[in-house]
C-alpha cells in the first residue's frame, strides 16, 4: 500500500510504512488553482509516483517526495 | 432483589471442551459453573435466575439463531442486569461476551463483562462495560470480584461515574461535568507539572499506534489488480450512508464500475476536517479516479479493482480505525487486489 498524504508525518507515525507527499489537505492528489490541464498533469505524476512506491523495498516508514511542481 | 442473567460459553458451562463448540444455545435455571461463585459473591442482593449457554464456534459462525436466542432468553427470563463470562483472553468467547452485552444494550438491559484488555472482542462493541481481567480462567475469583460492584450499580439502575473510578475499560464515552477548575488552568497546571517532572492525569489519552511491518513490494505492476481507498470521506451525491463528518465509525465501498473519472455530478466529498468545497467540486482531487483509467488503460498496471473503499478520517477512534482497516483489508483480499493506493486527507 502507499499512502498519499499532505501530512507525512501523521501517517508515518500511525505505521504507514510508503507514503508519498501529497499537494495540500484539501486537495490531496491535485490542485484547482492551476489550469485543468496543468492540475491533471500534477495528479497523473503523483499517482505515477505512487505506483513505483508500490514496487519499492522498504524496511519502515518511509517517505517518498513527488516529482515537484507544476 | 436483583434478577441477574448470566451468559457462559459451553467450556465454563461444563458442556465440553473444543469438541462442543458448536453447543446451541441452551437456557438453564440459577447459577452455573463460575455463575455459583458469583451467586456467592451476590449473598442476598441478587439472584442469577437463569444462565444462557453457547458454544463458541456456534455463536461466532452463526450470528443469526445465536442472537435470536440471546434476545428470546432476555424476554423470557427479563433480568435487570446481564453478566457475561468472564472471558480472559479467550478471542470467540470475547467477541460472544461483547455481542451478548450490545444485545442487552438494545433489549434496554444494562450489562457487564471482564476480558482481558487485548482481547479481540472489546473491538466489535467498544461501548461494553469490561472489567479488565487477567488473561486464563486461574483469574475467575479476582474477576467476578472486580465484576460485582459494576453488577450491583448497573442492576440498581444507577448511572456509573467515568472508567478510571468505577474499575471498567475505557469506552470512549466523554459525559460533560462540573469541574473545580476551568480547562485552561487544568491545562496550565498540567503543563508545570509536566516542566517539573512531577506526575499529572491527561484527561484526553491518546491512543498508541502499532508497528506495521511493511508489505512486500508489488513485483509485477502491469499485471497487478490495484485498488482505491480514501479516508477523504468521497461518497456518492446525497451521501447515501450517512457519513459524518467526524467521529464516524464505518467504511463503505461504492461501485467505479463504467466510470471514467469522478464528477460533482455524482460524487461529492462530506469530510468535516478541512473545507472540502473543492474536493466536492471535483472529488478527482481526493479519490483520482481520471488519472488511474487513463493509466489502467495505457497497460501501466493490470486492472482497478472495481470500487472504492471511502471512510471519514476525521475524529475516528482507533478502535474504529483498526476495524475498518481490517475490513476494508479483507474486502481486497477477496477482490484479489496487489496494491492499493490509499489517500488521507
Amino acid at each position: 500500500m502507499t499512502v498519499i498524504s499532505a501530512l507525512p508525518p501523521l501517517a508515518m507515525q500511525a505505521g504507514a510504512n510508503r507514503v508519498v507527499q501529497g499537494v495540500k489537505i484539501e486537495h490531496v492528489c491535485g490542485d484547482p488553482s492551476l489550469t485543468p490541464e496543468l492540475d491533471h498533469r500534477l495528479r497523473r505524476r503523483l499517482v505515477e509516483r505512487s505506483l513505483e512506491v508500490l514496487q519499492t523495498p522498504v524496511s519502515g516508514p518511509t517517505l517518498f517526495q513527488s516529482a515537484g511542481g507544476a | 432483589m436483583l434478577r441477574v442473567g448470566h451468559y457462559l460459553n459451553q467450556f465454563f458451562a461444563g458442556v465440553g471442551a473444543e469438541e462442543h463448540a458448536n453447543h446451541p444455545p441452551e437456557q438453564r435455571e440459577g447459577a452455573v459453573g463460575p455463575g455459583r461463585a458469583l451467586q456467592a459473591l451476590l449473598k442476598d442482593e441478587g439472584r442469577i435466575v437463569s444462565t444462557l449457554i453457547c458454544g463458541d464456534n456456534f455463536f461466532n459462525e452463526r450470528p443469526e439463531p445465536a442472537h435470536a436466542a440471546v434476545r428470546g432468553w432476555l424476554e423470557a427470563t427479563r433480568p435487570d442486569v446481564v453478566v457475561a463470562g468472564p472471558a480472559f483472553a479467550a478471542g470467540r468467547y470475547g467477541s460472544a461476551c461483547a455481542q451478548v452485552c450490545q444485545l442487552a444494550a438494545a433489549a434496554g438491559v444494562p450489562a457487564v463483562t471482564g476480558m482481558h484488555p487485548e482481547n479481540p472482542g472489546l473491538l466489535l462493541y467498544p461501548k461494553a462495560y469490561v472489567v479488565p481481567t487477567g488473561n486464563s480462567a486461574a483469574e475467575m475469583g479476582r474477576a467476578l470480584g472486580a465484576m460485582l460492584p459494576l453488577v450491583r450499580k448497573l442492576g440498581a439502575g444507577r448511572v456509573l461515574g467515568p472508567a478510571s473510578a468505577e474499575g471498567y475499560l475505557p469506552r470512549g464515552v466523554r459525559r460533560p461535568a462540573m469541574r473545580e477548575a476551568t480547562g485552561a488552568d487544568r491545562a496550565v497546571s498540567m503543563l508545570i507539572a509536566k516542566l517539573a517532572g512531577k506526575p499529572f492525569q491527561t484527561e484526553i489519552p491518546v491512543d498508541a499506534y502499532d508497528a506495521v511491518p511493511p508489505a512486500p513490494p508489488v513485483l509485477d505492476l502491469r499485471g497487478a489488480t490495484i485498488a482505491l481507498v480514501t479516508s477523504g470521506a468521497i461518497v456518492p451525491r446525497g451521501n447515501p450512508d450517512r457519513f459524518k463528518r467526524c467521529s464516524d465509525t464505518k467504511w463503505a465501498r461504492y461501485s467505479l464500475k463504467g466510470l471514467e473519472a469522478m464528477s460533482a455530478e455524482t460524487f461529492e466529498c462530506v469530510h468535516g476536517g478541512f473545507y472540502n468545497q473543492m474536493a466536492s467540486d471535483n472529488p478527482n482531487l481526493v479519490l483520482p479516479l481520471d488519472v488511474m483509467r487513463e493509466l489502467e488503460r495505457e497497460g501501466a498496471f493490470g486492472r482497478l479493482v472495481d470500487f472504492y473503499c471511502s471512510t471519514t478520517g476525521n475524529d475516528q477512534r482507533l478502535l474504529d480505525c483498526r476495524r475498518n482497516g481490517a475490513e476494508i483489508a479483507a474486502a481486497l483480499v477477496t477482490e484479489r487486489a496487489d496494491g492499493v493506493l490509499l489517500v488521507c486527507t
